[in-house]
């Protein structure tokens, strides 16, 4: 192999890893509404384009009310942002996605999973066509002055890597985000209340522990988490109001490559999914990036069902 | 402490409680036996809150429990351990024990209450970090009590503890409840196949048939009673 070739393949595996921390990160939202609390969740695509449209309103008022936009102004938004979807999910929780899960879901067909499905799918209609209203359809980005500038790293004499700024960051906030909440999950007294209340909610209630409220604590949370990915996405990605339809897909391939119930299985899910998509740039066509992802999915999917991490037992 | 008033409940139109009154005074130990399908464990459930009854009333130290949702009892000092033991499998036995401290009560006591669990059962300090599901069924039974524990009951209800144990086992679990009601005066509610065994424990019983009382009494009275003889006790 010629030193161009292996740089080209270096390059494409720094890439990959990068991209896929984020869709790591994007994974692990849902992983906690579908995998933790299994609930169907086919609008989780359009709370990640909120999330992006909400770095780029909060970035801009950030802007405009501080007069500071450079350097990692735009991280501070996204991360504002992510309390923000927080509240968002919560409420659409509170308000219909209770009434088909959990106890809601005890009088419905096949564990309220269908009524999920078509209540999920209508709310992503409405998202997606509301935003075109309120947002327009033209693309936009979360410009930050990062992405024009790159690191770059020598190995040996004949090759140079580059390491986009943006990306970078963006990576690194993503992994401490996944550092953040797996501590959460596993240390935290709420932590271990949510773990209780998938685990066996009839228990959970013995202990005391408002199980419905764990629900749409995860289910904010997750939808938060999904956010937070989109607008680190949305540093280097121009987005538009159906932007969500492309990542919903990544998410689930991610979440069930990990192995349902496993956040950090989901992580390395979605870290998988973007360094596949990234290597197949090397043999293929650009356009059958998304191809690639699937011939991988239905591999893994065909000898390891239970994902990397799942346990046998964990399968439903 | 606990009453239950002419209760009624069921989970489909078949009635399983035909209006069962009970009464647990403080630091009594109360057994209610009988046959399967009797209705007992579904007397716990319209206790703890997770089924509600149809018809009459249940109160907790003079507090009507029907407006208190199922999961504010247990912080009231209501501890259930239900059939089948349903420790969180995906958890560890620490973390377990933890939960069961989610109450306000228990979270003060923490550190006394985990001491005192631990030294009754000793197995579950040598697999503390080993996850619930992977314990046998007589070290989760003792984790269930043990979680149970550890919220800081008034009162302990105990669902079947022998359920699916081999009979030493199930001897083991009734010699330490019966220590651990001596050294803490705890009042104690257990639901029971063995009747011989919770008979024999506990100062009252009463005797439960296709969701009615029967029989009740203090235990000596039980025991020597025809009936129960013949019918529970195969003499």
């Amino acid at each position: 192999m010629t030193a161009q070739a292996i740089e080209n393949v270096l390059q494409a595996l720094v890439a990959g890893l990068l991209v896929g921390a984020i869709y790591g990160l994007m994974c692990v939202g849902l992983a906690l509404i579908f995998g933790v609390m299994r609930v169907i969740n086919f609008a989780q695509g359009d709370f990640m384009m909120l999330g992006m449209y909400g770095a780029f309103y909060v970035f801009a008022a950030l802007t405009a009310v501080l007069g500071v936009s450079g350097g990692l102004t735009p991280y501070a938004a996204i991360l504002l942002t992510g309390p923000l979807l927080f509240i968002f999910g919560y409420a659409i929780h509170a308000l219909l996605i209770s009434r088909v899960s959990g106890a809601g879901a005890a009088k419905l067909d096949g564990d309220g999973h269908y009524a999920q499905l078509i209540l999920t799918l209508g709310i992503a209609l409405i998202i997606q066509n509301g935003a075109l209203i309120a947002f327009g359809s033209q693309l936009i980005s979360v410009r930050t002055s990062l992405s024009a500038s790159a690191w770059t790293l020598p190995i040996g004499e004949e090759i140079m890597l580059f390491i986009n700024q943006a990306r970078g960051v963006a990576a690194i906030v993503s992994v401490a985000v996944m550092v953040a909440l797996t501590l959460l999950i596993a240390r935290s007294m709420l932590g271990k209340a949510l773990r209780a209340s998938a685990d066996n909610p009839e228990a959970a209630t013995y202990m005391g522990i408002d199980v419905a409220r764990s629900h749409r604590l995860a289910f904010g949370m997750g939808v938060g988490i999904t956010a937070v990915a989109g607008g680190l996405l949305a540093t280097t990605l121009p987005f538009q109001p159906f932007v969500g339809l492309d990542y919903v897909i990544v998410m689930y391939a991610g979440v069930v490559l990990g192995g349902m119930g496993s956040i950090g299985g989901a992580f390395l899910g979605g870290m998988t999914i973007g360094l596949v998509q990234q290597l197949s740039t090397l043999i293929l066509p650009t356009q059958l990036q998304n191809t690639a992802i699937f011939v991988v999915f239905l591999a893994i999917v065909f000898f390891r069902p239970q994902g990397f991490f799942g346990r046998v037992s964990e399968r439903t | 402490m606990l009453t239950l008033d002419g209760v009624h409940a069921g989970y489909t139109a078949v009635p399983v409680l035909n209006g069962v009154s009970i009464k647990v005074e403080e630091g009594q130990f109360v057994a209610i036996v009988g046959p399967n399908g009797a209705g007992k464990t579904t007397i716990f459930r319209t206790i703890s809150g997770t089924l509600k009854p149809r018809a009459g009333r249940i109160a907790f130290e003079g507090l009507d429990l029907a407006d208190v949702p199922a999961d504010r009892r247990p912080h009231l000092g209501i501890a259930h351990v239900p059939e089948g033991r349903q420790v969180f499998a995906s958890l560890s036995v620490f973390e377990n024990l933890e939960l069961g401290a989610y109450t306000e009560a228990g979270r003060r006591d923490w550190k006394r209450n985990l001491d005192a669990i631990l030294g009754w059962f000793p197995r579950l300090a040598e697999r503390r970090s080993q996850l619930a599901g992977t314990l046998s069924g007589g070290e989760q039974q003792m984790l269930a009590i043990g979680r149970g524990l550890a919220s800081s009951p008034r009162l302990l209800m105990l669902d079947e503890p022998s359920m699916g144990l081999a009979p030493t086992v199930a001897d083991f679990i009734f010699e330490r409840l019966l220590e651990i009601r001596k050294e803490t005066k705890l009042t104690i509610l257990l639901v029971e196949q063995r009747v011989a065994e919770a008979l024999e424990s506990a100062d009252h019983g009463y005797v439960l048939e296709a969701g009615r009382v029967v029989l009740e009494g203090p235990n000596s009275a039980l025991r020597a009673n025809d009936r129960v003889r013949q019918a529970y006790l195969g003499m």
